[in-house]
Parts: structure tokens; sequence; C-alpha cells
């Protein structure tokens, strides 16, 4: 039986905690969005060094990786300028892709991977770093997948099985200050946030308008799609 | 009276600690091969991934069980005994086994060695269980999904095995064990191999604004714009018989009997088990929480709360199955 008292409390986030989420989730989507703009051999270059940190800090889940059969894995996020298509076995990689203009060609897509996740980037992100189930997310049609099935459920078990990721910061890491800039800009970005947001609703709907344009145009989305 | 024990799923390591960290007071797990239920991709536990899972379980006073729980076929029984040396080498605290020649074999090489009869042997009736009891010593069997509460309070009032019973997650409307849908869609095993709906037979695919799902090459359902998806299983397909598409055999839902702890404390059950090794940690972690929530409410005498787990479930529906309507 085990011992009542070593029961953690796993905490539910707060309003100020999901604020500050949506915010960092759309400016880690609005990088993602600069990364082809480097050109290609640059941003395979910023991504391999990714990949390798992230294989540095989860040797687990990126020898299981390496050890699958060659196959590609396109993740593209549906509200989100680029995909990234994901090689899988020994040769493993990453590659930022442009998505078509009104959404992705899907044909187009499904033609250079033998599988494809599309879905929100903010979900995607979620489920990436283990913070949501992607059967809820599949059942609930937020999450659709076509070709290989086996491909994507090993490669979603085999993520799923470390323990939680933090994409943001190991990204945020290979870009020097930003790494010693994200602890500090996470511990203040809820209340800050959250008083932007009381100053906010105070004026007037013209003046609101313009503030969400803006966020829209830093963030590479439309306001209240819930980033 | 003693309290319920809740018995959580993982099918990897974090998924394991999720549980443990939750609440659970047993996890149950399954080697990385076709010795259980659930072998799909990427899922299960190498032996040295259930040594660390068994350190951190017990050093918080939880239990790990270890599911070897398909049948072995004439000619291959080594991974299978395998399977259930190194359990015992490994110090896991029970084992969950169907088949009878495999279950001969663990009690005999491995006499200390708690053995749980599976779900997967079906056995639903006083004297298979006592069978099992006196041929091999099991000291506890989890009953198939397919009894009513009242039956489940006779059947304990007969037997002097612990009995088991699954509280939320997939729901197998057929006898566990005895299922041949999946075997004759895709030529491959839930009971031999492990696998019900085998992934690589699987495929979904956009049609306008529907979602299709195949098995095998079988259309098995198609789900119109905004209607919530389930799992590509053959028991819950839709298929056109008569009048129209229908679900013959059982809608996508999943179990979920929290309501039901008071009638199921009363029909002399010892374990509740969450279903879901394929599920991912946040899964596991959100649900055995709200079951060790409800458990404790419920120990302390107090009702039973509502606690929403409609997030989790397939199909964005839930039943008590066949617990509360007599299903057969």
């Amino acid at each position: 039986m085990r011992d009542p008292d070593a029961a953690q409390t796993v905490s539910t986030p707060t309003v100020s905690e999901d604020r500050a989420r949506r915010f960092e989730t759309g400016l880690s989507r609005a990088g993602l969005g600069l990364v082809p703009r480097l050109g290609r051999r640059a941003s395979d270059a910023l991504l391999a060094r990714l990949l390798r940190l992230l294989a540095d800090r989860h040797p687990r889940a990126f020898e299981a990786l390496r050890e699958m059969p060659d196959a590609s894995v396109l993740i593209e996020p549906v509200d989100a300028p680029v995909a990234l298509l994901m090689r899988v076995g020994r040769d493993l990689s990453l590659h930022a892709l442009p998505r078509g203009v009104h959404g992705a060609d899907e044909a187009a897509a499904d033609a250079v991977a033998d599988a494809v996740i599309r879905g929100p980037y903010a979900r995607l992100l979620d489920l990436l770093e283990g913070r949501i189930d992607g059967d809820a997310l599949f059942f609930r049609r937020e999450l659709s997948i076509s070709g290989d099935t086996a491909l994507i459920l090993a490669l979603r078990n085999t993520l799923d099985g470390e323990d939680e990721m933090d994409l943001v910061a190991d990204a945020a890491s290979i870009a020097g200050p930003l790494a010693r800039a994200l602890p500090v800009l996470r511990r203040n970005a809820g209340p800050v946030l959250d008083r932007i947001e009381a100053a906010r609703r105070l004026l007037p709907p013209p003046l609101r308008r313009g503030i969400e344009r803006v966020e829209a145009r830093i963030t590479g989305t439309l306001p209240g799609s819930g980033m | 009276m003693d309290n319920f024990e809740l018995i959580c799923p993982a099918g990897t390591p974090a998924a394991l600690r999720a549980a443990v960290d939750a609440g659970a007071d047993a996890v149950y797990l399954g080697f990385r091969d076709e010795t259980n239920a659930r072998n799909f991709p990427g899922l299960n536990f190498t032996r040295q991934d259930v040594a660390d899972a068994v350190d951190y379980a017990h050093a918080r006073r939880v239990e790990v069980y270890v599911a070897i729980n398909t049948y072995p076929q004439a000619g291959n029984l080594g991974p299978w005994q395998k399977a259930v040396d190194d359990a015992a080498r490994l110090k896991v605290d029970a084992v969950i086994l169907a088949d009878p020649g495999l279950l001969a074999y663990a009690a005999k090489r491995h006499p200390d060695l708690r053995l749980h009869l599976s779900v997967q042997a079906s056995a639903a009736n006083v004297e298979a269980i006592r069978l099992y009891r006196d041929a091999f010593g099991v000291r506890r069997v989890v009953l198939p999904r397919v009894l009513t509460v009242p039956e489940i309070a006779k059947l304990n009032a007969e037997i002097d095995i612990e009995t088991e019973v699954f509280v939320f997650g997939g729901l197998c409307p057929m006898a566990e064990g005895r299922c041949s849908l999946s075997s004759y869609a895709t030529g491959l095993s839930p009971n031999k191999q492990g696998v019900c709906s085998p992934a690589n037979h699987v495929r979904y695919e956009q049609r306008g604004g529907a979602l299709a799902s195949t098995l095998g090459g079988f259309t098995i359902n198609v789900f119109g714009e905004g209607e919530q998806a389930g799992y590509p299983t053959l028991c819950k397909g839709r298929f056109v018989a008569g009048d129209g598409p229908a679900y013959l055999f059982e809608e996508p839902t999943s179990l979920n009997a929290m309501d039901l702890l008071p009638e199921l404390k009363a029909a002399g059950v010892r374990a509740l088990k969450i279903e879901g090794r394929q599920r991912g940690k946040a899964y596991i972690a959100a649900v055995v929480r709200a079951y060790r929530e409800a458990l404790e409410s419920f120990a302390a005498g107090r009702p039973v709360p509502h606690i929403d787990l409609q997030a989790m479930v397939e199909g964005g529906t839930q039943t008590t199955g066949a617990y509360t309507r007599g299903w057969r």
C-alpha cells in the first residue's frame, strides 16, 4: 500500500500562469516563423543545434528516435507560417518548411512525409512537452493525423515517455542572452500581463482593437484565436 | 473496512512516475514485446526500465505489477517464460497472467511470486475462479467488463480471493481474451500478439470536413465535421445495416464508474483499475489524481465528488457500461 504522506500535489495552472503560457507560446511561434528567413543552410544548422541540445538533455528518447526505421514526419501547426519536417532513424534531423498561403497545401505536405500531424501551434507544443494527452486532442478533433499511423504513435509514445520537456527554454538556451532572460521573464510575465489585461479593459474599444492588431503582428496570429 | 486499492496504468517510465506521484497504490506495466496486451510502437518497458520503476515506486510504497497477459503459442514459450522469470528477478509485487500453462510455470518456478488473473482470462464465474485459485494459487482476479454490480456482489460472496474491476477508460464490450474482430481484419491478434487494431493497419483520412478511419483496408467509421472521434476498433465501428449507419456493437465511449464507488464497495470489490497504458502521462496524471481525490472523500465518509473527466474520454461520452445496464 502506498504511503499517503508521499503523495505529491500536482497543481492546476492559475489564470495568471495560463496567460503567461499563452504569451510565451505566441512569442515562440513568432520565433519559429523567423527561422526559414535565415536561409536553408542557416536554419538547418540552427535546428541541428537545437536537436543536439535536446538529445543531450533527453538521451533515452533520442536514442529511441535513432533506432526507429528511417522515416519522416511533418509536424504542421495550422496557425503558423512554417512546418517542421522531422526525420527519424539513423539520420535524425529537423528542417523548417514554409507553409502555403492561406494554410497548407495538404496534398503537397503529405507527399514530402510518411506521416503528418496537424493542429494549432499551442496544442502541438503542449503535446511535444507532454502537457496534454494526444488521444484526448484527437478525440476532440483538435489534432489530425494522416499517413503512417504506427510512425506517429511511435514518435508520440517515445516523446511522451520522457519527463516533461521544456522546448521554449531549450530553444532559448541556444540564443545566449535570451537563456538568461527567460527565467526572469517567466517569473514576471504572469503578474505583468495581469496588470496589462486589467488596464486594457479600461481602454476605449478603438484603442483596444489597435493594440490587438499590434499583438497579432508580433505573434503572427489573430486576436481571439487562443494563440 | 479496508480502502480500495487504486491500480493505475503506465505505458512509459514517465507515465509510471506520473501515476505514482498522482496517487496510485499500484502501477501495472508490460515488457516491450508481444507478451503483453498493449504491444504498441514506442510503448512499454525494457528490463532496466522495470528495475528503475520498481525502485521509484517502492521508495514511495507503491507496488508494481507486470502484465504478461497474452497467450503463448505452441513452440514459442520462451519469451513468456522469460518474462515471468525476469519479473520475479526484478522483484515486482505481482504478475498478471492469463494463460493456464504460464500460470502453472510461474506457480512452480516462483512459488513466492504473487499471481493475479488477467482480465484476458475472462474468468466470470465462481467455478472458473476457484479453479485458478486451487490449481495455481491465484490471489486476485481481474473481472471482465461484462458483469453487473449485483452479479459481482454475488460472485464475491461465493469466492475467497480478491477481485479487481475496471473503473475508468476504454470499454471492451467483448469478453476479453476471446475477441477475434481485430484479428479478422488485420491477421494480428490482441490475444496472441497483444495488438488490438495494430497501428500499422490503421489509416485516417480527411474527406472534406469528415474524418474517416480504416482498419486493414476496411472503412470502419466516418466522423462528421465537429463530431467527436474514437479509436479505430471494429467493436466501435459504425456500419450500414438496415436503415443506415449505426453502432452495432458499442459506441465510441469511455467507462467511468466513479459514481458507483459505494455500490462496488458493498459488492466486496478489493481493487479498482484505471485503463490506458497507451495514453499519455497527462491523461494518467489527471485521471489518477481525480480518482485519488474521490477515494479519499469516500473513505472519509463524505459523498463521492463529481470530478469532470469529460476532456479525457473517447468519443466525448461516458458510460457505466455493464455495471448498471445489464449489457451482454
